[in-house]
């Protein structure tokens, strides 16, 4: 198919509205040499509660005479449900009732892209661990009791527990529309011309396997009556809005009778995205069927059984560059494991397509997804959505291409990488903010990768290293609209509450808003409250995922911030007595900037504004320009900007054992704006510990549907013992010109690059290449053995 | 069974079942809610408590069995407004995000100073091995102990 590729060049023509252009209005608006806050590293205003042990998380939440919500799960991985018999259970003294199905009131669908996955499970059962009832118990002991007395007659049917066997044609349908969930497609250039002109090919085939959260806090909900005809429910979510909305379908109830509050959540890295709304459903159910305080909570192996992971996915590529270092054509065919549910999988799979040929400029481009159930737990949100995996395959790619070419692996990206003006994947034109090159030279200095390029042998250890790079979309795909809000309130005693729907999941985001806040207005930090969201009073602010947390939700916040500072500016020159441009807030004091005697502190500028009837609230809304997409060839604007990143790793192999010792690693990132650097520091030290974690350490291991390791003895992450020496994070700052200050989203991003520069330092190591995860001392082992090292 | 315990300093008494984990009677009936569950097992150090001043898993204890002795816990540590130096360092140091595993990681931190002053990084490392962090990937929870053990050593 031809495409025009005028239709895609316009949105950068369009006339962008400069009202958007929040990085010149803020730098116009403050015109302060040196920020406030912004960009310096303070202590984060969350912390103190979280070391006093004050802070509160679900559990801490519950009163004792909470019900208990036991969530009874299927035994089969494949079967018609013929019958449920809970009689006997029902007798048990301690339980109040057993919820099934039929007593939801409201939709029983859960299912997040696709109605697929009902939740509470009457006709069929799609996994081990699939929910069928609901137990609710007066105590601990009642609810086993019940649990081990309520029957299931089923129908076993035939399983399919991986994704060849599920497309085969014979195979069992595991839901009715086939097994096949969703596709995805591009296609850019000529990809026979492509690869025609290249000089070498490279053809292999990744699988990327599940991965589980291991979130310190296991899932919870915990609701409550809430006078007549209205729940409120305090859990972990990502978005309470999203949780509101499945809750009030459930309950058959308008969204103003469900109120959600965020507790502190312990972890969440996508996970509770997909679990937020399924337990506060439960917990609901039960709040609303009985009257009484109900309360879910997952034991660790339970959350770690049933509830979604990491998706697993088949890459096969064609990756081709002529003989001068150029990148030709990819061709990429992803086969994407739903398990039981498509979830996420639309989106996830999408990702993995629109970041196929990795952040690099290649102008023939094929792409075909797939996204396949099996009758394996089910796959959900994680952090890096899709592109973990995706990179993991491309960046081996890039760097066989570069050994076969016999070009320095971070030469060969240096020529390829995405500039100003490079076209992605997708044909998305990149006119600013793409830090990708400076990333590599910096940390191309820093490593000093040039002295490291020759392995290094010593007795039956090998040293080597590597180079990951990592691009990730921020916000919505496809040119889906995505937007934000936030609200902000002048206290009449100059103090400020700020809400957002922005979760606090210990990523630190809503910490980042309110310093956007503080710097706008000039207001001490400390005075500025930040609420926890409550559907009640919080703004929608749209998810806390998509690396839209900062990106969004913080310049919704600028926006807010940018409102009240106009009414506090004009009330202080007239209190002042000077005109609105001399006038300078710091501090939570007003000044006219030439004449620093008179300062007014805002206490008084609260009680005026109250005085003078002017409204002492803003609202922030913030949408991301408009962008367009092709949904026949997959190519457009498809995210709204990309935070860049790249990480050298040094790993060291031992050969007699097999043990891959991860021992530096230099990271870095293009984050826009760092607005609070030490926050960004943390959030790649911990990314780097979950992606060693992913790479050599964590196997989720499944026989027919079973998991075998749910707990932290059997599935090991990293723990203090396996963190290697991180050199300072070295953050790139290529503003985004329609975010506060320029800011993006760095928590995903910063997990992506550091798999596959293990990958390709083991390689350099030792020679050889794994084509999955995770590589295992024993794995590394036996392969050491077949190649005789 | 009757059990009498010292609780952050203060003498408590209880009727308990011999069942009642130690985590459960902290939580449930002292609402001391900082020590939490996040295995059940003793494997991820969440519930990491002082048992007469070393550390050990709330959750693997039978509260009948420490009849008698001293329990501390995080809620215990900070003189009223004022912050314990190892809180302070953990501040300090950016080593908290989620915080879900703090309180087990200031526990264990204050056992392990108690033991040994000025800990090496390697022994650091060998001593937090049974508290998980996922999210800070140990990096500031390191540079926290070693800044906690500066300002205890110059007090």
């Amino acid at each position: 198919m031809k495409i025009n590729l005028k239709t895609f060049v316009l949105p950068f023509q369009y006339n962008v509205d400069k009202s958007l252009e929040y990085y010149k209005i803020l730098e116009k608006l403050l015109n302060r040499n040196e920020y406030f806050v912004v960009g310096k590293n303070l202590i984060r205003s969350d912390a103190l509660d979280k070391c006093l042990g004050k802070a509160n998380f679900t559990a801490d939440y519950l009163s004792k005479e909470s019900l208990i919500v036991k969530v009874f799960r299927s035994c089969k991985s494949h079967a018609i449900i013929k019958n449920i018999e809970t009689s006997r259970a029902m007798n048990i003294p301690g339980i109040e009732a057993i919820i099934t199905a039929r007593d939801i009131p409201g939709i029983n669908q859960i299912g997040y892209a696709l109605p697929d996955q009902p939740l509470l499970n009457d006709t069929k059962v799609h996994y081990i661990g699939d929910p069928i009832a609901l137990i609710c118990a007066q105590n601990e002991e009642a609810a086993q009791k019940a649990e081990e007395s309520i029957l299931i007659e089923y129908e076993e049917l035939k399983s399919v527990f991986d994704i060849s066997a599920a497309l085969n044609p014979d195979s069992p349908l595991i839901h009715t529309d086939g097994n096949v969930a969703v596709t995805t497609k591009i296609r850019k250039g000529n990809i026979e011309k492509g690869f025609k002109n290249s000089n070498v090919i490279i053809e292999d085939t990744y699988w990327s396997p599940y991965q589980e959260h291991m979130c310190l806090e296991t899932d919870g909900a915990y609701a409550f009556p809430d006078g007549t005809n209205k729940i409120t429910v305090i859990c972990e979510s990502q978005s309470p809005h999203l949780v509101r909305e499945k809750v009030a379908a459930i309950l058959g109830w308008k969204l103003n009778q469900v109120r959600i509050i965020q507790a502190l959540t312990g972890g969440a890295f996508g996970k509770k995205d997909d679990t937020g709304p399924i337990l506060a459903a439960y917990a609901a159910l039960s709040a609303k069927t009985l009257g009484k305080p109900s309360a879910c909570i997952y034991d660790r192996i339970e959350m770690f059984k049933t509830t979604p992971k990491r998706f697993p996915a088949k890459f096969i590529y064609k990756s081709g560059a002529d003989k001068n270092g150029n990148l030709t054509a990819i061709q990429v065919y992803i086969t994407l494991e739903c398990g039981a549910y498509a979830n996420r999988a639309p989106f996830w799979l999408w990702r993995q397509t629109a970041h196929a040929a990795g952040p690099y400029e290649v102008d023939n481009v094929a792409v075909d997804g797939r996204a396949v159930y099996t009758n394996n737990v089910y796959g959900g949100s994680f952090r890096g959505f899709g592109n973990l995996a995706l990179h993991f395959a491309v960046e081996q790619q890039i760097d066989k291409l570069a050994y076969e070419l016999c070009m320095d692996p971070l030469d060969f990206r240096l020529k390829n990488v995405l500039k100003v003006g490079s076209r992605t994947t997708c044909d998305q034109i990149l006119d600013h903010s793409v830090g990708i090159e400076k990333c590599l030279k910096s940390i191309e200095d820093a490593s000093k990768w040039k002295e490291k390029r020759v392995p290094i042998k010593n007795g039956n250890t090998l040293k080597g290293w590597g180079i990951g790079c990592a691009y990730h979309g921020n916000s919505t795909s496809r040119s889906t609209p995505d937007w934000s809000a936030a609200s902000l309130l002048m206290n009449i005693d100059g103090s400020f509450i700020y809400r957002t729907g922005i979760c606090e999941l210990g990523q630190g985001s809503p910490f980042g808003h309110v310093k956007i806040v503080a710097e706008i207005l000039g207001a001490n930090i400390e005075s500025i409250k930040i609420e926890i969201p409550d559907t009640d009073s919080t703004p929608d602010s749209k998810p806390t995922h998509g690396s839209r947390g900062l990106m969004m939700g913080g310049t919704a916040a600028a926006d807010a911030a940018i409102q009240l500072r106009e009414k506090i500016i004009k009330i202080a020159a007239e209190m002042l007595d000077c005109s609105l441009k001399l006038v300078e807030c710091k501090e939570s004091y007003a000044y006219n900037k030439e004449n620093l005697n008179k300062k007014i502190p805002f206490n008084e500028i609260a009680e005026e504004l109250h005085i003078r009837g002017l409204n002492p609230g803003a609202y922030g809304f913030y949408a991301s320009p408009k962008r367009n997409y092709d949904e026949e060839t997959g190519l457009g604007i498809n995210y709204s900007v990309y935070t860049f990143a790249s990480t050298i790793a040094e790993v060291e192999v031992d050969t007699e054992t097999g043990e891959i010792s991860v021992l530096k690693i230099w990271p870095s990132m293009d984050v826009g704006k760092a607005i609070d650097p030490i926050i960004i520091e943390g959030q790649i030290h911990g990314a780097l510990s979950q992606g060693i974690g992913f790479t050599l350490m964590e196997n989720v291991q499944l026989h027919n549907g079973n998991i075998l390791n749910p707990s932290f003895k059997d599935y090991i992450v990293p723990s203090a013992f396996d963190t290697p020496e991180v050199d300072d994070p070295i953050l790139i700052e290529e503003a985004y010109k329609h975010s506060a200050f320029g800011v993006k989203g760095v928590g995903e991003p910063s997990i992506i690059s550091i798999v596959p520069a293990i990958v390709n330092a083991i390689y350099h190591a030792t020679g050889i290449r794994f084509n999955t995860l995770p590589i295992t001392a024993e794995r590394m082992h036996k392969a050491l053995k077949e190649v005789k090292k | 069974m009757k059990v009498e315990l010292i609780i952050n300093g203060k003498k408590c008494i209880f009727d308990l079942e011999p069942n009642i984990l130690l985590l459960n009677l902290l939580r449930d009936k002292m609402d001391l809610t900082g020590s939490k569950y996040g295995c059940g097992i003793g494997e991820c150090g969440a519930c990491t408590v002082l048992l007469d001043g070393e550390a050990v898993l709330a959750c693997m204890i039978l509260a009948v069995d420490v009849d008698g002795h001293n329990v501390d816990t995080i809620e215990g540590l900070a003189e009223g407004d004022k912050l314990h130096p190892i809180q302070e360092a953990y501040l300090e140091e950016d080593a908290i995000q989620c915080g879900f595993c703090t309180p087990g990681f200031i526990m264990s931190t204050t056992a392990l100073l108690k033991e040994n002053k000025d800990p090496s990084e390697a022994e650091i490392r060998n001593y937090l091995q049974g508290n998980i962090c996922r999210c800070t990937g140990y990096v500031n929870i390191i540079k926290a102990v070693q800044n906690a053990a500066k300002r205890m050593n110059k007090k």
